[in-house]
């Protein structure tokens, strides 16, 4: 992976001749790039991703890498990091002026983009690299100006720029750079032993450009990301690898030593030695044994030869000495902060930012280390460096977030509600109608004639099993256990702590054969809760989820039993079919689940049919009774008549606080059972008596308020509203609240603050509508 | 970014994959003091180092699983079904 468009590195930005091994010495190095770059292309085994940016080693050796908009999740077993390196910017005054550039900077602006960049150059270097950027400069029509070398003596290139004719200055580097809004001039200084200046070797020099090329800072984030140790060397002036975890590799400039023959000797062995831990070969041992000789021998030679002066920055007085070009940090800056204490480099980081902006440090790592290290008098190693975290390249929120994917669930009656026009809803994935006339209209229809509604969104569970009756009784607080074969109960869920988790419908079908309903978005939380406890238990119970092989809907209302007699043979008549009983029938030729519940507090059937036939059976329903004027009803309506009925909503009108007692639904449970999940806490809340208590009420004025109103006494909130609409059955607002126990009786008088305004009501504790159930139980 | 769990069924999966369950912990006897019902509601080891979790393969088989990870890297060391080990690694 390269995270350039053409293989070849660095050196495609080089002009001069190249002595590396073999057949590429004397070619540009840019030739040499293309000549090595064909090499890998002809072989078919490489696979390249080009443009491709490995942005971060992660947990177990995952490589994120970013191409385009595109995110790749690599997981290498063998990791070989060729990430070359940078070189940093000098803290000098006026480093941030235009035509203050890098040396390796110029030279992609002369190769890769056929620029020239300035007309007149100086110059300023501590490394070789600087003297082959000015040869390049040379190369082009750039006239060079001068180059300080802050070396004491100048290397072996100079030679040839002076037989140019340029002004090569030893032991010299940059004070400042003049110019108002562009480089006008370069001030160099010659520097003592110490590396201060030498005052009164001021000289200016006229130019447009000044091309600063330092010593190579290994770009070996990576590879401390990948567990690898890095620490400065003072031999080479350069945080470099000093130790690489077992399945990592480095080869080329990231070691520390930027050399071509080095890079493509150390490149073959890193290459081997990947091969040979994956087992694909690699060569024989003495083989390897003679190329990592060969490799240290050449490392030796190359260190041995190695000049280097240290220079990060050039002291002196200024506000415009840039340490962080990404973050505006100057040297002043930091020298404030370790006046204040922050002195170690990790907290002057944070403090500061330095390192921090976009280039994640790659400008700024060492010059911080090298200031830092003044301030404080400690060495450049003993100063240390600082940690390098994913990623080391911005990388767009969105290539980490991938594509846009909402999944949608739609019921298998999703094109009928459609086809009637409804508006929509979101409950989870699914998509629920939401209305399909009127609210008045549709709650009307059910409560005096008929309705129908969609409920196959209902999460629903098959428990089955040898102890299935002994699980169920023991994970509810309810009582399961004695429900007969064909009776529904009601069921309400809690955890441990006696927190409501879920509520639904519990119909034995079976001795060992439950059908279980849940709420529609807690049937995944109710599945995997069911499974966790069974988890390794060897209890013979199993349970299915088959929320999608059913579709449901509710036919409620008072005409409903006649509607529902056109379709089956079953015997619909109350002695037969009671109230919380289930049966199992056809219903328009369709084998059918049919559940005497009424959630809208009229008599009702919920028909859970098979989802292949639930288009067709919603026609049939539809036309039978078009007689009675049935009439499709949606959530918006269903919500009316359940808060007619104060029926709660678990998640809706509780949250990570209620328990059953709270919420008025102390008969489902049972605290004279035995052990059950939730039991130590809710026989705890019963003894500590209740501290708030849910409750409906009605507006005797003013608006309908807001879901989470606050329920105010003397200015303070003492409640909250949780649902609240407007009941077209009783003419009034209706809703249910959160109060104080001590409120909790039916006919007191709260007051609700809603957009500002307080509004009145008044406590209802038993049902709005038809309290004793007489029409559920007709 | 993400790392890999080792399902039983599965093997090695993305942990996006995966639901993560806690420490794993076992429920005491009802008759426990209340400090001690009190801590398995809710206190939490939270060792730095291998942990056993459960862990729900959502995206695959859906079955619940126990997992051995050390939390300092997110190396699942072990993967296990509960009842294959019933008093457990640890």
């Amino acid at each position: 992976m390269d995270d350039q468009p053409l293989l070849g590195g660095a050196l495609r930005t080089r002009l001069g001749r190249v002595d590396g091994p073999g057949g590429l010495a004397g070619l540009a190095g840019w030739e040499a790039a293309r000549r090595l770059a064909a090499e890998v292309e002809g072989e078919p085994r490489i696979q390249r991703l080009q443009t491709a940016t490995a942005f971060g080693v992660y947990e177990g050796l995952l490589l994120g890498v970013m191409q385009g908009r595109r995110l790749y999740r690599v997981r290498p077993r063998q990791l070989i990091v060729a990430t070359g390196a940078f070189e940093h910017p000098l803290v000098f005054q006026g480093n941030d002026l235009p035509g203050v550039f890098l040396g390796t900077g110029l030279q992609r602006l002369i190769t890769l983009d056929g620029v020239r960049p300035g007309r007149a150059a100086v110059v300023v270097t501590n490394a070789d690299h600087g003297w082959a950027v000015a040869q390049d400069l040379l190369a082009v029509g750039v006239e060079v100006a001068a180059v300080a070398e802050a070396r004491p003596e100048l290397p072996p290139a100079a030679e040839a720029l002076a037989a140019a004719g340029v002004k090569c200055f030893a032991g010299a580097t940059i004070h400042d750079a003049r110019g108002r809004r562009h480089v006008e001039g370069a001030l160099l200084v010659r520097l003592d032993a110490g590396g201060d200046p030498v005052a009164g070797s001021e000289r200016l020099i006229a130019c447009d450009l000044i091309a600063v090329s330092t010593t190579p800072e290994p770009a070996g984030a990576l590879l401390a990301q990948a567990d690898g140790r890095l620490g400065y060397d003072p031999a080479l002036d350069a945080v470099v690898p000093q130790a690489l975890a077992s399945s990592v590799h480095a080869a080329g400039a990231v070691t520390g030593l930027s050399d071509l023959g080095f890079a493509l000797l150390g490149g073959r062995l890193a290459g081997l030695e990947a091969a040979s831990a994956l087992g694909l070969g690699g060569g024989e041992a003495s083989r390897m044994a003679t190329l990592r000789a060969e490799v240290e021998a050449h490392r030796a030679r190359l260190r041995r030869g190695l000049r280097v002066r240290q220079l990060t920055s050039v002291p002196s007085v200024g506000r415009k000495r840039f340490v962080c070009l990404c973050e505006d940090v100057t040297e002043k800056d930091l020298a404030d902060a370790v006046r204040e204490g922050f002195d170690h480099l990790e907290t002057l980081k944070r403090y500061t930012t330095v390192t921090m902006g976009p280039c994640q440090g790659k400008m700024c790592h060492l010059p911080a280390i090298g200031v830092t290290a003044r301030l404080t008098g400690r060495g450049m190693a003993e100063t240390g460096t600082t940690t390098a975290r994913p990623p080391v390249q911005p990388v767009p929120l969105g290539v980490l977030a991938g594509p846009h994917h909402e999944p949608v669930r739609r019921t298998p009656l999703h094109a009928r509600h459609a086809a009637l026009g409804a508006t929509w809803m979101d409950m989870g994935a699914w998509k629920r109608p939401l209305l399909y006339t009127s609210v008045e209209a549709e709650v009307r229809a059910v409560r005096e004639a008929v309705g129908v509604i969609d409920v196959s969104t209902l999460g629903k569970l098959e428990v089955v099993g040898r102890e299935a009756a002994a699980f169920l009784e023991w994970i509810h607080p309810g009582r399961v256990a004695d429900l007969a074969v064909g009776r529904i109960r009601y069921r309400v869920m809690c955890d441990d702590a006696g927190i409501i988790l879920d509520d639904g419908t519990t119909a034995r079908l079976g001795e060992d054969r439950f059908f279980v309903t849940t709420g529609t978005g807690s049937l995944e939380a109710v599945g995997q809760w069911l499974e966790w406890w069974l988890a390794g238990t060897g209890r013979c119970v199993h349970v299915a989820d088959v929320t999608s092989a059913y579709a449901a809907v509710n036919l409620a209302g008072p005409k409903c039993r006649e509607v529902l007699a056109r379709l089956t043979d079953l015997d619909l008549s109350p002695g037969a079919f009671p109230y919380m009983a289930v049966r199992e029938a056809l219903v328009g030729g369709v084998p059918a689940l049919l559940l005497r519940i009424g959630f809208v507090g009229e008599l009702g059937y919920e028909i859970h049919a098979p989802a292949e036939y639930g288009a067709w059976l919603w026609d049939l329903l539809l036309d039978a009774g078009r007689e009675h004027v049935i009439r499709p009803f949606g959530v918006e309506a269903q919500r009316v008549l359940r808060l007619e009925k104060l029926h709660l909503i678990p998640g809706h009108d509780t949250d990570a606080l209620s328990n059953p007692l709270e919420a008025d639904m102390a008969w489902a449970v049972k605290l004279d059972k035995p052990d059950f999940i939730g039991r130590r806490l809710l026989e705890a809340a019963r003894a500590r008596g209740l501290r708030q208590r849910l409750v409906g009420f009605e507006l005797l004025d003013g608006v309908v308020p807001g879901e989470g109103d606050a329920v105010v006494a003397d200015g303070r909130p003492i409640g909250r509203v949780t649902s609240s609409k407007w009941s077209p059955t009783l003419g009034r607002g209706i809703g249910m609240a959160w109060i104080p126990p001590e409120l909790a009786q039916e006919g007191v008088e709260i007051r609700i603050r809603s957009a500002g305004r307080l509004t009145r009501g008044r406590v209802v504790v038993r049902p709005f509508y038809d309290p004793d159930g007489a029409r559920l139980k007709s | 970014m993400s790392f890999l769990v080792p399902c039983p069924h599965c093997g090695p999966r993305d942990v996006y994959e995966f639901r993560y369950g806690g420490e794993f912990q076992r429920r005491p006897p009802p008759t426990v003091s209340d400090q001690e019902w009190a801590d398995y509601l809710y206190a939490r080891r939270n060792v730095a180092g291998p942990a056993k979790e459960w862990w729900y393969h959502r995206q695959g088989c859906r079955r619940w699983f126990l997992a051995v990870r050390d939390t300092r890297t997110n190396a699942v060391l072990e993967a296990f079904w509960p009842e294959d080990k019933p008093e457990g690694a640890g």
